[in-house]
């Protein structure tokens, strides 16, 4: 019970995969090296950097669209039962998902060509992981309410619709200043999937209907797909209950993550370019890519059609029937009409492409000490592109999700304070809130580099009643391009 | 101003807070849908019940394990069974139905008595649980047996076309899952 309190807390604190990849304070954020993740060709300011192992960046999100933890836990003196079925089961549609994500740097670092000082060249893994349940709205109201009061209503099996994986990555990127006006990137990556479930696209329905002959009929037509990859592993270790099973585990977990799990291959690409001497435009696309799945494989696959008005006796025809299995005869009619199969093929999964693009200009005590003559190919020093006063403009993150592409537009400000400090704030739109307030800090004190970024800060007024949540940190050392 | 709104944006960071919360409701969530779904259904025609002479012209036991499957069985809180008798035939009828245990013995029994065509439709509600029948009787089930008396001649014909005697069954049930 403790667990499944748990499960659910986490569930309803938490999550939403659709915009919990947007990282619009990093974005363009290029004091921050971590913002080469975001856009392999971002303005690198940089000689080399070096994030301190585990320390360089982390970020978790989570969110909800319509529901927080404070609908359905405060203390309000409603009886919990009619919260839930206010607030959950018919305030909740298909569309809303539950979902998080997370990422943790293990190592990242990135040095300058001495060959070719135009070239900056950058390295790293990260873990990272999320999952993304759409809320089963039909399936929901059958388990709360049963079929008794929705004859005709069909219970949609479309509406199971999740996935979730962790995966790490291991990659490398050139950065390479063409000319003044233009930065272009591009990063490999190999990925290693620790575990993936999903289960998408699916169809079918249930419907209770007045019956042909009989008083009711049941129908079940159903084409639904959970695939899962590196789950199997996992569960047996947790079931074996050993005093080694938290050592098998985390042994298992490992080797998964060195390039011993399912192998993938994915590309990001970005630019940025100076439109003129104050205004930039950038823009990347992030995860195209796949995995190939091949060990450790189990699909689940229920396909098939059947209708039935419960046992059926029929005079005469049955009349020299002597088999009184007449139950489980209706039950392996009914296993064969829509079998529960499973099987161990092997897939791809595509990675979520994810887009970023931005406007940005940049006004106040700006000092360009370079024209605009599209010949200047020296990088770009730590002087040039950090005296800005301040900047402001919009970004746009579109990921690609299973029920179609999800958008979230931002409008930012950033501001420098002196040499030591970046400060940046958003305010971020999508179809979860209209009030999502960011703030991003930026410290440099010397070759060390510390940056925190905090999404949906008036959510901590009270943050049970918060939809979202979402926090970056990190630590790095680097040194500057000389001028 | 951009200071003020600053300092407002770090203090509400700095004192952020939560309402209390009570995570112990969750104990008190109910759960508890209906079910419903047909269990039988018995048809004859009746020259088969003429063929078989005046008396039993039906009588069969067959295995229904569905109110004791363990989803019914642990979770029942009460339940109504739905009976509806259809005769177009010209004869009086009766249906038996006798619900029993894994060892024969009966643990309840329904039994129809109708008139020949034209006879309205007969039904029946036979309730389950708090102020009905015991839920043991359900939970104890594993065999169902019909039985079907012709208590009329057998020789009349009826002039419905297609004359049958029917019965249709269904129940619906109350779940507690939580």
């Amino acid at each position: 019970m403790r667990n499944f309190k748990l499960v659910v807390f986490t569930i309803l604190m938490g999550m939403v995969m659709s915009y919990a990849q947007n990282k619009q304070l990093l974005y363009d954020f290029y004091e921050i090296p971590q913002s080469l993740i975001l856009n392999p060709g971002v303005k690198t300011p940089y000689k080399w950097h070096m994030g301190i192992p585990g320390l360089s960046g982390f970020s978790f999100q989570a969110g909800t669209r319509d529901l927080s933890v404070n609908d359905l836990f405060a203390q309000d003196g409603i009886d919990f039962t009619t919260k839930f079925r206010d607030k959950v089961i018919n305030g909740l549609n298909q569309n809303d998902d539950f979902g998080y994500s997370g990422q943790l740097e293990i190592f990242n670092g990135g040095f300058r060509s001495s060959k070719r000082p135009s070239d900056y060249y950058s390295f790293g893994a990260y873990g990272e992981g999320f999952a993304s349940i759409f809320w089963p709205k039909d399936l929901a109201v059958l388990a709360f309410e049963g079929n008794a009061s929705n004859l005709n209503r069909r219970f949609n099996l479309s509406h199971i619709n999740q996935q979730g994986e962790a995966v790490s990555v291991l990659h490398f990127g050139i950065n390479r200043k063409i000319n003044d006006r233009w930065t272009v990137g591009a990063r490999a990556k190999i990925y290693s999937s620790i575990y993936e479930f999903k289960s998408t696209d699916n169809e079918g329905y249930f419907v209770t209907t007045q019956g042909d002959d009989n008083i009711y009929r049941n129908t079940l037509v159903a084409d639904v797909t959970m695939r899962t990859s590196g789950i199997e592993e996992i569960l047996d270790i947790i079931d074996e209950n050993t005093p080694n099973t938290q050592a098998d585990l985390a042994s298992l977990l490992l080797k998964r993550s060195l390039l011993g799990g399912n192998l993938g291959l994915g590309f990001d690409f970005g630019f940025t370019h100076k439109l003129n001497e104050n205004a930039f435009l950038t823009a990347s696309l992030l995860d195209v890519g796949f995995i190939y799945h091949s060990g450790d494989i189990k699909n689940y696959t229920l396909n098939g059609a059947a209708s039935n008005e419960g046992v059926e006796i029929r005079l005469p025809e049955d009349l020299t029937n002597l088999n009184n299995d007449i139950w489980q005869d209706l039950i392996d009619d009914f296993e064969r009409l829509i079998p529960l199969e499973t099987d161990d093929k092997t897939y791809v999964s595509l990675r979520p492409i994810k887009l970023n693009a931005s406007y940005r200009y940049n006004f106040g005590q700006y000092s360009a000490k370079s024209k605009a003559c599209d010949c200047e190919t020296k990088p770009v020093s730590k002087s040039e592109d950090f005296d800005y006063k301040n900047a402001l403009g919009a970004h746009l993150f579109v990921i690609n999700r299973p029920r179609g592409p999800q958008a979230a537009i931002t409008a930012f400000y950033q501001k420098r304070i002196g040499k030591v400090l970046a400060l940046k704030t958003t305010y971020t739109a999508d179809r979860y809130t209209l009030t999502n307030i960011g703030l991003g800090l930026n410290l440099q004190a010397g070759p060390v580099n510390f940056y925190i970024l905090g999404d949906n800060i008036l959510g901590y007024q009270n943050i049970p009643a918060s939809n979202y949540a979402s926090l970056q940190f990190g630590f790095n050392i680097l040194s500057w391009n000389s001028n | 101003m951009k200071k003020f709104v600053c300092h407002i944006i770090l203090i509400s960071m700095i004192f952020s807070c939560a309402d209390d919360q009570d995570f112990n409701q969750f104990d008190d969530l109910s759960v508890e849908p209906t079910l419903a779904s047909s269990i039988f259904y018995f048809e004859s025609d009746e020259t088969t019940i003429n063929l078989a002479g005046p008396g039993a012209f039906y009588a069969q036991s067959f295995t229904f394990e569905a109110f004791n499957e363990a989803f019914i069985s642990d979770n029942i809180l009460d339940g109504i069974i739905t009976y509806e008798v259809e005769n177009t035939t010209s004869k009086e009828l009766q249906i038996t139905i006798d619900f029993l245990d894994v060892d024969g013995n009966i643990l309840d029994s329904e039994s129809f008595i109708i008139q020949p065509e034209p006879a309205p439709l007969l039904e029946r509600q036979i309730a389950y649980g708090a102020g009905g029948r015991s839920l043991d009787i359900l939970r104890n089930t594993t065999d169902i047996r019909v039985n079907g008396e012709n208590l009329g001649d057998a020789v009349s014909t009826s002039p419905q076309t297609e004359p049958k005697i029917i019965l249709r069954s269904s129940a619906e049930f109350r779940l507690k899952l939580r």
